[in-house]
This record gives C-alpha cells, sequence and structure tokens, in this order.
C-alpha cells in the first residue's frame, strides 16, 4: 500500500506559550490534538507523511531555561530542551566531559539538520534507531519533566517503552537532560552503521563506555548500548557484566560481544535483515569494546608517564 | 561533415570554456519550472492514485470531491479518450476501465490550494476487482500469466517494435547471427550465467512538476521541467486530438533530468485538467515519493547469458535472453528492449550470437528511459560474464578484452562493420591509469583490495529519423544568438552549443548566447534530449545554420569588395580578406547591411542563419535475425576501471579509486566531457553498491531518500580520473559522438569484477550492499 503523503504540510496552529505552566495547560487542555516540538525534524516529517495530524504544535523552545546549557564541575551537565545538536556539540565542557555524547551527534545526519535537532527530541522521540540515545544511557542520563504539577525527574533507563513510546505523560514537558558526572577515566566510542556514509538512519548502531573500577573484578566497567536491534535501546546487560567479571583480553571482548548479539531480537526491515543485524552487533561490539580498551589503556600508560 | 568551416585555428572548440549558465545557476538567478509566477488564477492539481497493482474500476464517484469548496475541476478517465505514447501508444492519460499499478492515475483535481486538491483526493471514491498482479517479468512472459494489456494487438507501434498480441510481451527483439548451436561444441570454456538488475530511480533533485493553461479557444500552453518539449507538443496533442499547432510547451531551466522528463509522464494529466477550467492555469507538483512511483523508474532486469571461447580465448558464441521488467506500460520502454538486442554482443566481435530481448507488462512502475538506455542493466550481467570467461581459460581479463574487443571494421552483432574506434586505447588507458596486475597491501588486516575492469558500447537510440534543427541570427553589436530546441539538463549542452556556434561562424564564444528558455512556439524543433544525441545531433544542425548565416555574411562583404568570397573568413567576429587583407567587424553590417557606392542602395540586411540535420542512412534490420546494414548512427565506447576495499567484519565496500576512459570523438569542451566521465561514475557507483526500489506486491517499500539510499560526495573515490580518447566520428561535428551516458554503463560490472578480485565472490545482481557482501562472504565460508 501506499501512504498519500501531503503534498505541503497540513494546516497546523502554532502556538508559543511564555511560561512552563501556560504550556502544560495547554497540552493538557487539547490533549488529543496538541504537541509540543523543538527542532520539528521529527515532527514536520511525520505531519507531512499522514502520520501525525495535530491541531496545534506547541513551540516550548523559547520557555525559560529551554535554550540553556550548563556545567557544575560537582554534579555534571544539563542541556536545555531546545538546545541544538551543533551546540551540544561545539560546547567545550560537552567535548572535554562527554566527549561520547558529541561523537553521536556528530552522526546525527547532516550539519544543516543538526542545527535544528536536538538531543532531547531525540530522546522524547524514542526510536530504536535514535543515535544520541546510547550515550545518554551510558552517562546514566536524567530528564527533568515538567507539568502542571511540578517537576520530575526520569531515569532515561526507565524511560523507553517501545518505538516511539515513553512514559511522558499528556500534559508533560521534557525541559532538560541532565548527565551526571562521568566516572574518571571514562573512554567511549560510538559505531554507526548506516547503508552509506552519509546521514543515514542506523542498521545498527553500538555505544561502547568504559572505566576503570577498582571495585570490578575486572577492575574496569563497562556500558553497552545498541540502537535499531530491539524496540528500545537495548543495554546489553550480560555483555557489560561479562566484562567486569572476568579480565578484559580479545577473548572476554569477544564474549561480551556475543553476549550482545544474542541479547538482540532485530527484525527483517527495508534497511536490513535481522540476520545481518545480529552479525553486526557482534562484530561491531568487538570493535567498539576493543577500541574503548584500546583507549583506557593508553590513558592508562599517559598515567604512569605523568606520575 | 567533419571541418564545417575553417580556414582559421582560433576556434573555442575543444576549449575548456566555462559554462554559459553557471552563473545564473550559482547565484540562483536561473529560473526553473517551479519558479514561475501565475498569480491567484494558478489552481493546483492532485492525483487520484490507484491504490491497487492490477485491478478494473468498476465506479469513481467524485460527487464528494466536486463539492467540496475551493475545488473547481474533478476529471476521470471517461474525459479522455485517447491513447498516448512514444513508441506504442499503450497509455490513457487517466485510467479507463483498469489499473496496472500502484500509482497509476485515476482522477485528477484542480483547486485553489493544494492542500485542498489533496482533501478533494481524499474524497474521491473507486470501486475496484481487484485481479492478480503481474510481478515477475519471466512470469508475465509465459503463457500463465494474467494479460495485463488485452488490446496490445490493436496498440498503434512504430515499425521497428514488435508485441506479441494476446501476451504480456510488448516487444520481442531477435538476433539470430551464425549458428550458436554448433559453436558450443568448438568452445573450450563456457560461461551460463543469471543476473537481476532491479529497478533504480532517476532521483533529480527537481521532481515533476508542469503547469498547463488551455484559453477559450482550446490553445494549450504547458510550461514544464522537460527533456522533450517537442515530442510533448506532438504526443498530448495527438492525445487530446487536438494540431500540433494549438499546442506550446515551454521549458525552462531542468533540475535534472537523467531521462525520467523525456517523453511524456505526468504532463499530460496537468493538460487534461486545466482542459475542464480553461483560462486557469494548473499546476501539478509531484512530491518526492510519487517522483519514486509515478514517474519513469529504471526497468528491472533478469537476464541470462551463456558466453563461450576457444583455448586462445577468441569469442565464439552468446546466447542471451533478456526479460525487462517493463512495468504497466511500456510506451518508452519497448525500445530498451530494442536496443539491448542490437547490443546484446557487448563491444566485442562475435561470430555466432542468438538473443532474445523481450518487454513484458507487469504492474510495476512504467519503466522508462535512464541515462544508459539498457546499456548498465545489460553490461552489469555480460561484462562479469567475460571476465569469468577469461579467468576460466587461464587468461587475464584485460588481455582477454584485448583480443575480443570491438576494432575499427570489427564484424557486429547486426551484422554490418563497425566505424572508427578507440575502444583499444581506452582500454590500455583505463587499465595502465588502475595500476592493472598490481595489487597494493589493504589499510588494515580485516580489509581486502580488488581492481576491476569492465568495457561498454552504447549508440543513441532513437527513431531511425530524429531530426535537429537550430538558427543562428546576429544583433546590431555582433553577438549571436543560437536557437536550439534541446535542453540543458545540467551537462552542459548551451555551453557546447555556443562553443561550436562560435568556432562555425568565427566569432568569439563570450559573444554567443542561447535563446533560452525552449519554447516550441519560437524554438528550433528537436526530437528530444535524450540518447546522448545532442552534441552530435543538434550540433551539426547548428554548425549547418551558422554556416548558412556565414554565407550571407559573406556574400553581402564579398559584393560590396567585389571579391571572391573563397578569400574572405570570418575570425574573432571581424570579416577579412586574406587578399586584400581589407577587414570589416560584423557589427551594424549584420544588421543593416552595408551601404552601395555613391547613394545607391543597400546589400544584405538582418541575417539569420538556419540548418537542420537528420541522419537519413540508418536501416532497419530483419525482424526474424536483427541484422541489417546500419542499425544506429554510430557507437561510443569506453572503458572503466576501480580499485576498492571490503571490510570483512561489515562487508562495506570502500571505492578507492575509479578510473574512465571514453572515445568521443572529439571532445568540444574537454572540462565538461570529463565532468560527464566522473558525474557518471559516481551515479553508476551509486546504482552498483545502493540504489533499489525495493518492491513488494507491487508497492515500493522505499519510496523517498530514507531508505533509498544515493551516493553523496563522501561515498565517491577522492581519487576520480578521467582520459579522452578521440578518434573522430565521420558524421559528427568535428568528429564528435555523445558520452552523456556512457559513463554509468560500464561501472557496475567494474565494481563486481572488482569484489570478486577482493574477495571470490559473485553476487547475483546489485546493489552490491554491505550486507549482500558480508552474507556472501559467510555463505561461501570466506569469514566465519
Ligand atoms: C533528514 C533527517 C535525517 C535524520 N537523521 C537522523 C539520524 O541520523 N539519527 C537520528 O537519531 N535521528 C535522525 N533524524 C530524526 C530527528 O532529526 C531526531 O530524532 C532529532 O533529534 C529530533 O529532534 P527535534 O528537536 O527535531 O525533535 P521534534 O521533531 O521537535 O520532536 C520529536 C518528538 O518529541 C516530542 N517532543 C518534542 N519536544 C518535546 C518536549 N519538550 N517534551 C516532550 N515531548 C517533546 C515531539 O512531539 C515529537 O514526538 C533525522 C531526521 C531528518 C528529517
Amino acid at each position: 500500500m501506499i501512504r498519500n503523503t501531503h503534498p505541503t504540510l497540513p494546516e497546523f496552529e502554532y502556538i508559543r506559550p511564555q511560561s512552563v505552566g501556560e504550556a502544560c495547560d495547554f497540552l493538557t487542555r487539547h490533549a488529543a490534538d496538541a504537541r509540543p516540538f523543538l527542532g520539528g525534524t521529527d515532527v514536520f516529517v511525520r505531519m507531512r507523511d499522514g502520520v501525525l495530524n495535530p491541531k496545534y504544535l506547541v513551540d516550548v523552545k523559547a520557555l525559560p531555561g529551554m535554550q540553556e546549557i550548563r556545567f557544575d564541575p560537582q554534579s555534571g551537565l544539563t542541556i536545555g530542551a531546545a538546545v541544538n545538536m551543533n551546540r551540544v556539540i561545539a560546547a567545550a565542557e560537552t567535548r572535554e566531559h562527554y566527549p561520547l555524547l558529541a561523537d553521536a551527534c556528530r552522526s546525527v545526519a547532516s550539519y544543516q539538520l543538526r542545527s535544528r535537532a536536538t538531543v532531547v527530541g531525540n530522546i522524547c522521540n524514542a526510536s530504536p534507531a535514535g543515535d544520541t540515545l546510547g550515550a545518554c544511557l551510558a552517562f546514566n542520563g536524567v530528564l527533568h519533566i515538567q507539568s502542571s504539577q511540578g517537576v520530575r525527574q526520569e531515569l532515561l533507563s526507565n524511560f523507553f517503552r517501545g518505538p516511539g513510546k515513553t512514559t511522558l505523560q499528556t500534559g508533560e514537558i521534557a525541559a532538560a537532560l541532565f548527565l551526571p558526572l562521568p566516572h574518571a577515566g571514562s573512554q567511549g566510542v560510538y559505531i554507526k552503521l548506516g547503508r552509506n556514509k552519509l546521514s543515514d538512519l542506523s542498521l545498527v548502531g553500538v555505544t561502547a563506555l568504559g572505566y576503570p573500577d577498582p571495585g570490578a573484578p575486572s577492575g574496569y566497567r563497562f556500558r553497552l548500548i545498541l540502537a535499531s536491534v530491539a524496540p528500545t535501546p537495548l543495554i546489553a546487560k550480560q555483555a557489560e557484566d561479562c566484562l567486569a567479571a572476568q579480565p578484559v583480553t580479545p577473548a572476554s571482548i569477544q564474549e561480551a560481544a556475543r553476549l550482545a548479539s544474542e541479547a538482540c531480537a532485530p527484525i527483517d526491515d527495508v534497511r536490513g535483515s535481522a540476520r545481518y543485524r545480529k552479525q553486526m552487533v557482534k562484530n561491531l561490539s568487538a570493535r567498539a569494546l576493543t577500541s574503548v580498551w584500546e583507549k583506557l589503556n593508553r590513558r592508562g600508560q599517559n598515567d604512569i608517564s605523568s606520575d | 561533415m567533419n571541418e564545417p568551416h575553417n580556414k582559421v585555428s582560433i576556434s573555442p572548440v575543444g576549449e575548456n570554456k566555462p559554462r554559459i549558465d553557471a552563473r545564473e545557476k550559482v547565484t540562483g538567478a536561473a529560473i526553473f519550472a517551479d519558479d514561475l509566477q501565475f498569480g491567484s488564477a494558478l489552481l493546483h492539481a492532485r492525483i487520484k492514485r490507484s491504490p491497487h497493482p492490477h485491478a478494473l474500476i468498476k465506479k469513481v464517484d467524485v460527487s464528494k470531491a466536486r463539492a467540496l469548496p475551493g475545488v473547481k475541476a474533478v476529471v476521470t478517465g471517461e474525459d479522455f479518450p485517447g491513447y498516448i505514447g512514444l513508441y506504442l501508444q499503450d497509455r490513457y492519460i487517466f485510467c479507463r476501465d483498469r489499473v496496472r499499478y500502484i500509482g497509476d492515475p485515476v482522477a485528477g483535481v484542480a483547486a485553489i490550494s493544494e492542500e485542498i486538491a489533496h482533501q478533494a483526493v481524499e474524497l474521491i471514491e473507486v470501486e475496484y476487482e481487484v485481479l492478480p498482479p503481474v510481478l515477475d517479468p519471466e512470469f508475465g512472459a509465459s503463457a500463465q500469466a494474467p494479460l495485463l494489456h488485452p488490446d496490445l494487438a490493436k496498440y498503434v507501434v512504430a515499425n521497428f517494435i514488435f508485441p506479441e498480441g494476446g501476451t504480456n510481451i510488448s516487444n520481442h527483439f531477435k538476433i539470430r547471427k551464425g549458428n550458436v548451436e554448433e559453436a558450443w561444441g568448438q568452445c573450450a570454456a563456457v560461461i551460463e550465467r543469471k543476473y537481476h538488475v532491479p529497478h533504480i530511480q532517476h532521483v533529480p533533485i527537481e521532481p515533476h512538476v508542469a503547469t498547463a493553461r488551455v484559453d477559450e479557444t482550446g490553445e494549450i500552453t504547458l510550461w514544464g521541467s522537460s527533456q522533450s518539449p517537442f515530442a510533448q507538443r506532438n504526443l498530448i496533442a495527438q492525445s487530446m486530438g487536438i494540431s500540433q499547432s494549438k499546442m506550446r510547451v515551454i521549458a525552462p531551466f531542468v533540475g535534472g533530468g537523467f531521462g525520467c522528463k523525456a517523453g511524456v509522464s505526468m504532463e499530460a494529466l496537468a493538460v487534461a485538467i486545466a482542459s475542464q477550467v480553461k483560462g486557469r492555469p494548473v499546476k501539478l507538483l509531484l512530491t518526492r515519493e510519487e517522483e519514486f512511483y509515478t514517474a519513469f523508474v529504471r526497468q528491472g532486469l533478469t537476464a541470462y547469458f551463456k558466453i563461450g571461447c576457444d583455448e586462445k580465448g577468441r569469442l565464439l558464441a552468446m546466447e542471451n535472453k533478456f526479460y525487462w521488467d517493463g512495468g504497466a506500460y511500456t510506451e518508452y520502454g519497448v525500445n530498451i528492449t530494442r536496443a539491448s538486442g542490437y547490443s546484446s554482443s557487448g563491444p566485442y566481435e562475435v561470430p555466432n550470437i542468438k538473443t532474445d530481448s523481450y518487454c513484458v507488462y507487469t504492474n510495476h512502475p512504467v519503466g522508462g528511459p535512464m541515462r544508459g538506455f539498457g546499456m548498465p542493466e545489460m553490461h552489469a550481467g555480460l561484462e562479469q560474464c567475460i571476465d569469468e570467461l577469461a579467468h576460466a581459460i587461464g587468461m587475464d581479463a584485460v588481455e582477454f578484452r584485448r583480443r575480443n574487443c570491438l576494432k575499427t571494421g570489427s564484424v557486429l552483432v547486426t551484422g554490418s562493420q563497425m566505424h572508427p574506434t578507440g575502444l583499444p586505447q581506452c582500454i590500455e588507458k583505463a587499465a595502465e591509469a588502475i595500476g592493472w596486475g598490481w595489487k597494493a597491501a589493504p589499510s588494515a588486516p580485516n580489509k581486502r583490495r580488488g581492481k576491476g575492469l569492465a568495457l561498454m558500447w552504447k549508440a543513441p537510440a532513437m527513431p531511425p529519423n530524429a531530426g535537429s534543427s537550430a538558427w543562428v541570427e546576429l544583433a546590431e553589436d555582433g553577438s549571436v544568438s543560437v536557437g536550439v530546441g534541446g535542453q540543458d539538463i545540467g551537462q552542459g549542452v548551451f555551453t557546447v552549443a555556443a562553443q561550436m556556434a562560435a568556432a562555425a561562424l568565427g566569432v568569439p564564444y563570450e559573444s554567443v548566447r542561447v535563446a533560452t528558455p525552449v519554447d516550441t512556439r519560437y524554438s528550433p524543433y528537436e526530437w528530444q534530449t535524450v540518447a546522448s544525441r545532442l552534441t552530435w545531433s543538434m550540433g551539426n544542425a547548428i554548425v549547418n545554420a551558422a554556416r548558412d548565416a556565414r554565407q550571407q555574411i559573406l556574400k553581402t562583404v564579398s559584393e560590396a569588395w567585389e571579391e571572391s568570397p573563397n578569400d574572405l573568413d570570418i575570425v574573432n567576429g571581424v570579416v577579412i580578406s586574406f587578399k586584400t587583407e581589407r577587414e570589416i567587424p560584423l557589427k551594424n553590417l549584420v544588421i543593416y547591411g552595408l551601404p552601395k557606392p555613391d547613394g545607391q542602395g543597400w546589400r544584405g540586411g538582418p541575417v539569420v542563419g538556419r540548418g537542420s540535420f537528420m541522419p537519413t542512412y540508418v536501416t532497419g534490420l530483419d525482424a526474424e535475425t536483427g541484422q541489417g546494414e546500419r542499425a544506429v548512427v554510430h557507437y561510443t565506447t569506453g572503458a572503466q576501471a576501480v580499485e576498492l576495499e571490503i571490510d570483512l567484519e561489515t562487508g562495506r565496500i570502500e571505492i578507492l579509486k575509479g578510473v574512465s576512459a571514453f572515445d568521443v570523438g572529439k571532445a568540444i569542451n574537454p572540462e565538461l566531457v570529463k565532468a560527464q566521465m566522473e558525474g557518471g561514475f559516481v551515479q553508476g557507483m551509486s546504482s552498483a553498491l545502493f540504489e533499489s526500489l525495493q518492491l513488494r506486491n507491487g508497492a515500493v517499500q522505499n519510496p523517498s531518500f530514507v531508505d533509498y539510499r544515493i551516493a553523496t560526495a563522501v561515498d565517491a573515490p577522492k581519487d576520480l580520473q578521467a582520459y579522452i580518447i578521440e578518434v573522430p566520428q565521420d558524421d559528427g561535428p568535428w568528429g564528435a559522438r555523445g558520452i552523456g551516458e556512457h559513463s554509468m554503463v560500464p561501472t557496475i560490472p567494474a565494481i563486481a569484477n572488482a569484489i570478486y578480485d577482493a574477495v571470490g565472490v559473485r553476487l547475483d545482481g546489485p546493489p552490491f550492499t554491505a550486507e549482500k557482501v558480508y552474507l556472501a562472504m559467510v555463505d561461501a565460508g570466506i569469514i566465519q
């Protein structure tokens, strides 16, 4: 079947509330036909496709604090919901403390798109292919969510419920993403496999992060999060545990990669087959973990030499 | 026809003149069809399309759509009984009784906004009786397949197309040369293969757009993004049952064509709807999705090859069967079938050959012309077989090609002789530039490198008598205006037209303008901008027109100076005499003429040169054997080679280097020729690695750039080389032949051969996606 896409955008009313209260009120009152938006790079596309048909689009970019990016050396980084990806990439704090997030942002589409698209929009859109979700999960990100009742904080690891499904309730607005300070010595890698080099959606995405942890039997902890191989971003728990429990070696990395591949449940779709995706999870997890491990070791050597 | 002028060496032909349209396009000043403004009278059209691949239309109820405020017209097939089509008239403007692909137009709406038109379309109710579809051309050609065009035998058809009434085969082209059956016995090696080449789309940056207005007297004006304003005038007028003189087509700049804007596709819809709202312009702009499944697509191909050679590597026999997935209507596609048939030997001399090329109706999107016109699809398999055959007898694949390739005087598959050709030089150049026979170490332990090479040939595929015309007009300041009916679709032909006019007339390139936009009311006739034929055919017409103008000028001056015209020339915009060394600039003289002495009157007057060109020497081919004297005007030949690297962990291919060498006869503008070679390589590469319309039950699953991937600049090799070989063509201006399409013809097999060289696998067809390559390596046990 074909979808009869709109030639242009269908009609809608543009709402620009002045306060969070006003915005939440409006969204609550028009629960069935209002929608918040940031960069609009998902919303407008889906409206034109005829998938979404909101009567009101509520622009939340101008609400207080939404455009702020703030780093607190004691606690971590707060990214206002409306901060676009190019700003996230350009921020010195991201580059210094969360380079993995900058890398993930850089893998999204093109420079032009990233000057509209936001990390919070990527999160709220909750596509399993979302490229920045893995990094945000790896850093134990927390979403600040506003409603008429006030603010609630939701751990991202609890936020995603299915493709396009989250714990967001009607009338709620994601206001900011908070990333706690990363563990000392963290090293990360994002590998995105697209069909061609530029601006494809992820066929498979692998986010890997590692840091020294004297409490772990191996002396390290790893995070491994997979995109596009499950209904939500998939945290490969068994693989993570495997590398904490035994010395990190090429063999244990292969074993972790195998566990990751076993844990995922990809589907066949126009972008690729489940069979290929599963194999790519294995190969690219191994590649990502190896690369993180090399970075950790390089860093270790530098530390020693600087002693 | 070569050496049309000239005693003079100052000539812009062969020079890298800057593009005549560069400034306009770079600054954004260039006007495209969607830029045209029509004011508040403008209506917007949208189309009700079939959701079924194959069904009978039982009832169309447009009453709700008509009642929607803002709707000005709703039309259906009832209103337009005329057939339309280029080589085979097998199509109605709107479906009347039957729909044959998902997207087939059933009704059209004109309204005061696009959105209202869209809503009206949703209100149209159509009752269908769904029929079983044909989704595979081989099945479609069989007796079991449901008939898609029961009236095929009654359709009006060109005399070189052979439909088989009572079947879905809308053209069956045959070659019977020598005796294939006897030849197999003498072969030392025989390769038999089957390949499948999927449908792809042209993906021009600018989607199809057309605005039509029909005035009170029934005169039609059509503004559109078009490669074929004259063919559109002719075909739409015929279908609407009006005289060609009542139809005018205006064609501003085109934002990419690649064949999909040739012939007629959606333009007739805009005209038909406009005919019901007289006086109001009606605009139809396809969405990108519609572009993918309702504009022309490149036909799919299932191809069987059987090729054999003797122990010395001499090609002895070929037996080829092509099943073209022509789609719902094959009005244009039937000639692709023919072209691939008369070129089915590839650029080789083969004494025994049997080919059956079938154009088959299916319930897929409508196949049409695309850059290469069947040649990329056909060469994709053929040039892999050649490699395999060379390997089978233990011969180097380049050496094998050297021995068998067409040389000047070789006997062609259609029985005639090859004209002068530089194909052997192309092979040498490509092999040398890629470093044939030498393999560099891969860039990482998990990668493998390979090289591959492939040849091609292609003739302009067109009716034997496709014509061109041109005029050349001069202004008071001596500047020259060249009228042409061909279109610049990005290939640079306006620049080349100006260069040729300047050279043939004897004026500086900078003083030549091309009279655009092409407008069938004022521009001279041109068959179509297709087949890589403009530099050659329109070029000949321009040279003739310039020569005509030149004669008029020299006559005036020679009479005034009482000298023989043979002693005069025009150099750099100045008429000079070699004998008396007198000179006079063209300005003024080309409008006002020259005074006779003593107030006795004047000579000359405004100069307008006219010229036309039509090949008169193309003969027919025997319907049973495909043999004939001169099947085509000429063949452009060439070679491409690639070096690539494959990632064993992902299957991803990186093209490291691409080399093209083509014999263009004469490069009128070498940089533009090289740009065609580079662009064609990248488009060929894109079709080799990424592109395919994923069809399921007739529906295109990926009708947008989200999932129809094309190569971007970063996918292109950093090292892209282009070599020009020049063995002049006897019937071309300065010896030129076409190059527009050829550069994407050998890319798929060159890459396939390099993949084999790298990892030892062969796939049954493009695209060679990372996934396919990876899984093939797993299945072959190359990786675990
Ligand atoms: C050409 C193109 C290429 C793309 N490539 C990629 C890619 O490579 N990788 C990738 O991951 N994505 C890609 N995307 C998808 C998209 O750009 C990203 O998901 C982007 O991060 C969305 O951010 P946004 O600010 O534009 O979100 P919006 O479109 O504004 O919103 C996204 C969703 O979140 C909801 N929402 C928005 N703001 C809030 C809020 N404050 N509170 C609650 N809900 C909210 C919206 O209603 C909507 O459902 C691409 C999109 C396009 C058009």
